[in-house]
């Protein structure tokens, strides 16, 4: 066995025993999900989605350790955050409502989400600008629909 | 003659329906307060932060009956009443009293907890 070899194998090994590390890729059920305009719904299919909502894309490399930790990890903080298949949830309490709406707003302008990370290996979830202020209309519109009917 | 005793037909025929309404109107406030019935602001379900922690830490509600629930924050700082179960997150300025729309809960225990101070210990809404 050459030095190559013998530097290899324990790291192939570890690598494998990862592998048996694995959690369950879920997509509950959808029950109350975000009504919104298409293009405001197709801006967050595409950058929050994965990690905001119940339908969740699983690809091949959400399989593998430890990326598979990292990501059911972002996952699960993701949809405890804000679920948007619980949209209906969120509408029944109009506070929390106002809250999420805020919330999207804040990290839209602040660009934060989605992480580098996700972006790397989604292009297409870099929103644009035409995006970002179509997502932005749509929070102050709802907001200002929430106070007309508080009123 | 006949227009006399069709008139004084209808004038008892009024007092007779119009009295115990007006009774029921005046006396069912008092009727109410005899019951003991309160204020809906007090019967609401109600949590309180004070000194970094949740009173009561477990909150017994009926299961299978929505309910408002009232946070009240008499901290000096502002926390943030999550509950990630329930989908519920509002924050509550200090000295501020919050309504939170809650939804009809199954049998069970849902955590909460004050999502700004990782150190405040989690409550429970316990639905029986």
């Amino acid at each position: 066995m050459n030095r190559l070899a013998r530097c290899l194998l324990p790291i192939a090994t570890v690598v494998v025993a990862m592998q048996g590390v694995r959690s369950p890729q879920t997509n509950p059920p959808v029950e109350r999900d975000l009504v919104a305009p298409p293009d405001v719904k197709a801006a967050l299919r595409g950058a929050c989605y994965d990690c905001h909502s119940n339908q969740t894309a699983w690809p091949w490399y959400t399989a593998v350790a430890p990326a598979s930790w990292i990501i059911h990890r972002d996952v699960d903080v993701g949809r405890k955050r804000l679920n948007f298949s619980s949209w209906g949830d969120y509408a029944d309490d109009p506070g929390t409502l106002a809250r999420k709406l805020d919330e999207i707003a804040q990290s839209i302008a602040a660009g934060d989400m989605a992480p580098w990370y996700y972006r790397m290996l989604h292009p297409g979830a870099q929103l644009g600008d035409v995006q970002r202020r179509s997502l932005l209309a749509w929070v102050k519109q709802e907001r200002a629909a929430q106070t007309a009917f508080a009123h | 003659m006949k227009l006399k005793s069709i008139l004084t037909l209808v004038r008892r025929r009024a007092r007779v329906t119009l009295l115990p309404a007006a009774l029921v109107l005046l006396l069912g406030p008092c009727a109410d307060r005899a019951e003991g019935a309160a204020p809906d602001s007090e019967t609401l379900p109600q949590i309180t932060v004070e000194h970094g922690r949740f009173e009561p830490s477990e909150l017994v509600v009926p299961a299978n009956t929505a309910f408002k629930l009232r946070v009240t924050n008499k901290d000096s700082a502002t926390i943030e009443f999550e509950s990630f179960e329930l989908h519920r997150e509002r924050a509550v300025e200090p000295g501020e009293t919050i309504t939170v729309f809650m939804p009809s809960l199954s049998p069970g225990s849902y955590k909460f907890v004050d999502d700004f101070h990782s150190d405040t210990p989690e409550g429970v809404i316990v639905a029986r």
